[in-house]
């Protein structure tokens, strides 16, 4: 149980984030506690390692601040913008640091644990927004294994079918599939 | 619109794809508005899933990036484009890994699929292929064998292609897998890859007017022709 409640973010984020793409040090300030607790909260999800996800979190909230003009809230919403910009790098960082074979080969190998439930497990445990965990409980199985592994372990959907011994086109089906219907679920719309 | 690239939606918005493929999907996407709109939305709701992730970071974070960021100078409007930048990006990273590999000899390039290997001798092409890469019109295709996937994108405005061979059956270190690019019934060598990998990257030029790209195993080094069917083959 976290006590700390979650703030309800997306058009503060957006009145921010506009202040901000006109080089106003104040409203970004705001933003940064806003934000980072997520940014950073995603990146450590995905790197494990606190000191490098320290790091990377740095980099994305410079690059937020050194590029917030080049937000188009026609493409949707300012947080969905930051992390993004997030989990691009986490991932970058995580694939530029190991193939992804050999990440794979050495995961599966290492028999005390199972990455993937871990992953998939703590995923689900640490949902806090009840609608995002209710509406991931709506998927089956496979949907709901393949969009977690990719979001929050970093995984190509190469790697996904590997861990999951499943076939690559099931998984890029269950994986748009999967989306699609969170989409529904949460009712998310863009423009 | 395609539907083999279409479905690649769902794995794009997570980032779950390579450099080669996200570089597709990007040009894809700049030609067809209802894929970016689902894009946008799938992506919309991928960001929903961060919700799930607050963690505190360290104090000294807030006034380590506060501190960075009075000394940056904030970019222009510019293009939105993010796909531009992610290429850009991993152009660079392309660069910064062929640079340490003249002292290594060897390098291994993980485009998050698999490990491509490249020669010390293949890495003038990296510029290339990176060109190939990025053209505007370049056209992917993909053949699988046995687990494998020969891969290849080509470029009709720049003449050339860009192989990438991927976990192909395993050889020993007196076979080598060999490219081949085919007009009519003649096959010109598009390249050795290097003995006794089943892994590679190979830039091939002059692909104007042929038909066929394939692959079959040869003896290490290469052959002067086929010695049997493709193992793999791909329509220019």
């Amino acid at each position: 149980m976290h006590a700390v409640p979650e703030p309800a973010a997306a058009p503060d984020a957006e009145f921010l984030l506009r202040a901000v793409a006109r080089g106003d040090e104040t409203a970004f300030e705001r933003l940064y506690d806003l934000v980072a607790p997520r940014v950073y909260g995603l990146i450590r999800r995905v790197l494990r390692d606190p000191a490098q996800a320290e790091e990377v979190a740095q980099e994305v909230l410079v690059e937020v601040w050194r590029t917030a003009a080049r937000f188009d809230p026609a493409r949707g919403s300012a947080t969905a913008w930051i992390f993004t910009i997030a989990h691009r790098r986490a991932v970058d960082r995580v694939r530029a640091e190991q193939a992804g074979a050999d990440r794979v080969r050495r995961m599966a190998g290492s028999a005390t644990q199972t990455p993937y439930d871990d992953v998939v497990e703590e995923a689900t445990a640490h949902l806090e927004q009840q609608q995002v965990r209710r509406c991931l409980k709506s998927l089956t199985d496979l949907q709901r294994e393949a969009i977690t592994l990719a979001y929050y372990g970093g995984y190509t959907y190469r790697e996904v079918a590997e861990l999951l011994n499943t076939a690559l086109p099931t998984v890029k089906t269950r994986m748009r599939d999967g989306l699609i219907r969170l989409r529904d679920c949460l009712g998310v719309s863009v423009g | 619109m395609s539907t083999e690239i279409h479905a690649l939606a769902g794995a794009y918005a997570l980032d779950a794809v390579d450099d080669v493929e996200r570089a597709a999907f990007g040009r894809h996407l700049a030609e067809c508005e209802t894929c970016a709109l689902e894009v946008n939305e799938l992506r919309e709701t991928v960001g929903r899933l961060a919700d799930s992730t607050w963690e505190l970071p360290p104090p000294r974070l807030r006034a380590t990036v506060l501190d960075q960021v009075r000394r940056t100078r904030q970019k222009g409007p510019g293009r939105a484009d993010r796909d531009r930048v992610s290429i850009a990006a991993s152009a660079q990273r392309w660069r910064r890994w062929t640079a340490g590999a003249v002292a290594a000899g060897i390098i291994a390039i993980g485009a998050a699929t698999g490990t491509y290997v490249v020669q010390e001798e293949r890495v003038q092409d990296a510029r290339q292929i990176q060109a190939v890469l990025e053209a505007p019109d370049a056209v992917t295709e993909v053949a699988t064998r046995d687990g494998g996937e020969l891969r290849v994108v080509s470029s009709d405005s720049l003449d050339a292609a860009v192989v990438i061979v991927t976990k192909m059956p395993e050889i020993n270190s007196t076979q080598a897998y060999q490219l081949w690019k085919i007009r009519g019934n003649a096959p010109t060598s598009a390249g050795v890859l290097a003995a006794g990998r089943n892994t590679g990257v190979q830039y091939v030029g002059g692909v104007n007017g042929y038909e066929v790209l394939a692959m079959t195993l040869e003896q290490a080094g290469g052959a002067a022709a086929p010695s049997d069917d493709p193992l793999a083959s791909v329509t220019l």
